[in-house]
C-alpha cells in the first residue's frame, strides 16, 4: 500500500522551491547590464556638460558688457574662444584637468541666395574620424560682419550658430 | 494507516503568505532599476538647453528692438529659423507684439515661441 502520510510536507516543499526560484530569479534580474546601446546617457551627460560651458560663456558679467561668447564672435577670436572653451569643459573640481576635446564651427546665412555656410572657428587637435562626439550649439547676434570672417560673410546684422563637438579622448 | 497530522497549518501558511509578501517586494526592486533609468533618461533628452537658447536668443533681440510686429528684422527672423532647420533639423518660430495697456501704464512683450525637434513639440507664450 501508498503511504500517503505527510503529503502537507510535500506541498510545502514544492511551494516553498517555487518562491525560492522566482525570487532568485527576480534578484538577478534586478541588475542591468551596460551594453553599448546605454551609451547615450553618457552620451546626453557630455551634451549637459557642453551645454552648460556655452550658457557660461554667454553670460555677460554685469549688464553694460557683451558676454565672452559674444565678444569672440564678433572679433572673430577662435583661439580665445579655444582658450576659455577649453578651460571650463576640463575644469574640475579637485584642480586635475579632464580630457574632453570639442571642434568649434559656425555657421552663418548668406542673404543673397538663402544658403548656410560654416567656417571652422577653433578645434583642440587633429580629429580621426572615429570620435564618438554629441553637439551643443548656440545662437548668437553680432552687430556687423567682424574682421576676419570669410568674404562671404554678410555685412548686416546677424545671428549666427556656434556649433561645438565635443568628445572624450 | 497512519492518520495525517493537520496541526499547526496556520504556521505552514503564515509561512507562504511572508514568502509571497517578499516575492512582491523583489518584484518592486526588479523594476525600480529600470524606471529610474527610463525616468532619467527622459528628463535628459528633453530639449531644455535648445529651447532656452532660443528664449534667450529671442528676449535679446527684444531688448535690442528687432522682433515687433510693425519693424520685425525679417533677416533676423530668417537667420535663426533657417540655422535651426539647416543645423539641428528643428522646426522654430516666434512672434512678438507689442502690449501696452490703456490707463493702467503696463507694458509688456507679447511673446510666443514655437519649437519642434520631431521628437518634442513645445510652445510657450511669455509676457517678456
Amino acid at each position: 500500500m501508498v503511504d500517503d502520510s505527510a503529503q502537507l510536507y510535500t506541498m510545502e516543499g514544492i511551494a516553498a522551491a517555487f518562491v525560492i526560484l522566482a525570487t532568485v530569479y527576480l534578484v538577478a534580474g534586478t541588475t542591468s547590464i551596460y551594453t553599448p546601446g546605454d551609451s547615450h546617457i553618457t552620451d546626453m551627460q557630455l551634451e549637459v556638460l557642453g551645454n552648460d560651458v556655452l550658457l557660461v560663456m554667454d553670460t555677460p558679467v554685469n549688464g553694460t558688457v557683451n558676454s565672452t561668447l559674444h565678444t569672440n564672435l564678433y572679433e572673430w577670436n577662435g583661439t580665445a574662444f579655444g582658450e576659455d572653451f577649453s578651460r571650463l569643459l576640463n575644469e574640475r573640481v579637485d584642480g586635475t584637468s579632464d580630457s574632453l576635446s570639442y571642434n568649434a564651427t559656425v555657421s552663418y546665412r548668406k542673404e543673397a541666395d538663402g544658403s548656410v555656410a560654416n567656417y571652422a572657428f577653433n578645434t583642440s587637435g587633429i580629429q580621426t574620424g572615429y570620435e564618438q562626439a554629441v553637439r551643443v550649439t548656440r545662437l548668437a547676434t553680432i552687430p556687423g560682419k567682424p574682421t576676419g570672417a570669410p568674404a562671404d560673410f554678410d555685412t548686416r546684422e546677424q545671428v549666427v550658430m556656434l556649433e561645438v563637438l565635443i568628445w572624450r579622448d | 494507516m497512519e492518520r495525517l497530522d493537520d496541526e499547526g497549518q496556520w504556521i505552514v501558511m503564515m509561512g507562504f503568505i511572508v514568502a509571497v509578501s517578499i516575492f512582491f517586494l523583489a518584484l518592486v526592486i526588479n523594476q525600480a532599476t529600470l524606471v529610474g533609468q527610463t525616468t532619467a533618461e527622459g528628463v535628459l533628452e528633453f530639449p531644455k538647453s535648445e529651447i532656452r537658447d532660443l528664449r534667450s536668443e529671442v528676449f535679446t533681440l527684444i531688448d535690442t528692438g528687432d522682433v515687433y510686429d510693425s519693424a520685425i528684422n525679417a533677416s533676423l527672423h530668417q537667420d535663426i529659423l533657417v540655422l535651426e532647420e539647416t543645423r539641428k533639423n528643428t522646426i522654430v518660430n516666434y512672434s512678438v507684439n507689442k502690449i501696452n495697456m490703456s490707463g493702467t501704464g503696463i507694458k509688456y512683450n507679447l511673446t510666443k515661441l514655437h519649437f519642434n525637434n520631431g521628437v518634442t513639440e513645445y510652445d510657450a507664450t511669455v509676457h517678456y
